[in-house]
């Protein structure tokens, strides 16, 4: 671009040109800086407010630092975040190669039921594994019926019982994530490998895997950010000893009406995976160079 | 908070699908109406708001000519989420919210102050329960905490908080989590019945309430969530504000409740104009109204709940289960509500240490 603002008589033609390629971009940043940016930005001047006086304040930043339970909170979100990822990726894998892969005309059908779950509301769904997990539900009323069990299990109130259901409101995300990824990939070269004497499992371990790394991670960054941004299933299914950051701010803002505090929480928890975002990409690239794919 | 008092979630997803339709009936109001005054209502919705339509809203409207426009949409913690995001015009004229709710809203600026000039029946309430609310909250309803429990199931029927603690319900309790306020007021009064008090010296009622969490199944916010648990028997008793109980009573299930003799915290539910409304006259007239000796009458029987006014004339089967009398309001124990909010943050954290952590 520099290049072309010379002296040539055809650079400010050229300059209008190549501004008026920015002119689509200008609603969306709009949208963007008046619905996001103003807002963070809001909320940023917030968590130097004290909730009293809304003076200038440390405060809600200090206690953040300080308070064990909000530190076990942000450990707890990152933990239950993690291991959604995790539990994400590894079922929506086998889903996403069937579906890039298979011509038979169950393709369709897997296809709907893998995003047959984004049909129902998340605080419905939320609601029919409480339904399914709690003392006094379908999983444990089988087990004691059976008489595997003699009291029932802890399966929901807890950490168990939040992952199942965040699990199954990511996963359409980790499957379609994973489906574009497998699909870059040409199949023929899993057959010359086959062809070449390679079997199935080295095919998929030297072959498949580092080629769908970028599918890969983004199916863990997609599921970690909606997992720990997630509010309805760690209400409803965590209970009262299972508190994340998200529930701990609605807290604050409904409950103890400190929205500096609830602000601060928002920050952290956007910090967070920016961090994991960001990390997620150097991963990803020192993979590519590592296994040079 | 009060979205745990009044109907529970299937009712907030009601209130959800009705927005359209409110925005939609607003709009087409304005339109046909012409110069004809209106009134923005906000309050809940399922049987609260088939009760004030017909007790209070319909009366009003055919007495004043204003006509008013209903929307259960948000609980009292969200409306006044709304009132302070948008500084005070949050598109409704009259909120129903809590005293809590009326003296942060006075604090902040954001709440209509009445005056006995702009709410004239404000002088036939009681003065102890007007002072809680503030200046800027016009208590309409009386609600307290009561002691729900299972007829088929209890030996014999309680009289005290005390019973929460029998060996019968070993795991056959339910309680709230504290943002549910229910939790910080039931703390307040075990702290009274073992020799601590309302707001300086609560450690006795930490330390009933980690005791009584052994004793529970567990904790839940919503009172509609607490409501299934005795509906289903898992849960023989549990404490439960008394318009909720009444509703469940009124049901025909096997549940009665009480007023224990140690004395109850009530939850005072209050009208509020925000400050930036459009429709300031109507509003007060609105108040005004809704605290008139025969609304009230109308609301207490209607809704079954109490009344901050003491000259109501209503049934005895009524008046035997509602605070409805000077004596009724007497035995009351009232916190004051600045002082606790300022020790919320305190106790929740105390709440998650002391009393969750006791749970089995």
């Amino acid at each position: 671009m520099t290049i072309v603002a010379t002296d040539s008589p055809a650079a400010p033609a050229l300059r209008r040109f190549a501004l008026r390629g920015y002119v689509p971009l200008f609603p969306p940043f709009a949208v963007l800086l008046l619905f996001f940016a103003v807002p963070i930005g809001m909320m940023i001047g917030i968590s130097f407010q004290d909730p009293k006086t809304a003076q200038f304040s440390l405060g809600s930043y200090q206690r953040f630092l300080t308070d064990g339970l909000i530190i076990a909170g942000l450990f707890r979100t990152i933990l239950m975040s993690g291991l959604v990822a995790i539990c994400v990726t590894v079922m929506a894998y086998p889903v996403a190669y069937f579906l890039a892969r298979s011509t038979s005309r169950w393709r369709a059908i897997v296809f709907a039921l893998a995003i047959a779950p984004e049909l129902a509301g998340v605080v419905l769904r939320t609601y029919g594994w409480l339904i399914i997990l709690e003392d006094r539900g379908f999983v444990n009323d089988a087990l004691i019926w059976l008489g595997l069990v003699s009291s029932p299990l802890p399966l929901a109130k807890n950490l168990f019982g939040v992952v199942v259901g965040l699990t199954h409101v990511v996963l359409p995300f980790g499957i379609l994530a994973l489906l574009t990824s497998i699909q870059g990939i040409d199949p023929n070269i899993e057959k010359a490998a086959q062809i070449l004497g390679a079997s199935r499992l080295s095919v998929i371990r030297h072959i498949l895997l580092p080629l769908s790394i970028p599918g890969t991670v983004s199916s863990l960054l997609i599921s970690f950010t909606m997992a720990a941004s997630a509010y309805a299933t760690p209400a409803l299914l965590g209970g009262a000893r299972f508190k994340v950051l998200a529930t701990m701010i609605s807290e604050q803002i409904m409950f103890y009406i400190n929205w500096p505090m609830a602000a601060v929480m928002a920050i952290v928890l956007l910090v967070l995976m920016l961090a994991i975002t960001f990390a997620g990409g150097r991963v990803e690239t020192r993979l590519h160079k590592k296994l040079n794919v | 908070m009060t979205r745990d008092i009044h109907p529970g979630n299937q009712q907030e997803l009601g209130k959800i699908m009705k927005t359209p339709t409110i925005t939609a009936a607003a709009l087409l109001t304005t339109v046909t109406a012409g110069h004809c005054e209106q009134l923005i209502v906000n309050s809940y919705g399922g049987p609260y708001e088939a009760i004030i339509m017909e007790r209070i809203i319909k009366p009003f409207e055919d007495k004043t000519g204003i006509s008013v426009v209903y929307d259960p949409v948000g609980s009292s913690s969200q409306d006044y989420a709304k009132i302070k995001a948008t500084n005070g015009r949050p598109g409704f004229d009259v909120v129903v919210m809590t005293a809590s709710q009326s003296l942060d809203g006075c604090r902040d600026g954001l709440l209509e102050k009445f005056t006995p000039a702009t709410v004239p029946n404000l002088e036939k309430l009681s003065p102890a329960i007007n002072k809680i609310a503030g200046e800027c909250g016009a208590v309409h309803e009386l609600q307290y905490m009561s002691l729900l429990w299972r007829t088929d199931k209890l030996k014999a029927a309680p009289s005290s908080w005390a019973a929460l603690f029998d060996s019968e319900l070993k795991g056959k309790v339910i309680l709230p989590t504290f943002q549910n306020i229910m939790a910080a007021n039931l703390m307040q009064v075990l702290s009274v019945q073992n020799g601590g008090d309302l707001l300086n010296n609560v450690d006795p009622g930490f330390k009933a309430m980690a005791q009584l969490a052994k004793q529970s199944v567990g904790f839940e916010q919503s009172s509609a969530v607490m409501e299934t648990y005795v509906k289903d028997g898992q849960v023989w008793a549990m404490p439960f504000w008394n318009g909720r109980a009444q509703l469940l009573v009124d049901t025909g299930m096997p549940v009665d409740y009480i007023k224990p003799v140690e004395g109850t915290i009530p939850l005072i539910a209050t009208l509020n104009v925000p400050v930036g409304t459009q429709n300031k006259e109507a509003a007060m007239k609105f108040v005004n109204f809704f605290l008139e000796k025969s609304s009230q009458e109308a609301w207490v029987t209607g809704y079954k709940v109490g009344s901050a006014r003491s000259d109501i004339d209503v049934p005895d089967a009524v008046r035997a289960k509602q605070i409805t009398t000077e004596e009724d309001l007497d035995k009351l124990l009232l916190p004051d509500l600045s002082i606790m909010a300022a020790k919320l943050p305190e106790w929740g954290d105390r709440w998650e240490r002391e009393v969750v952590h006791a749970a089995n």
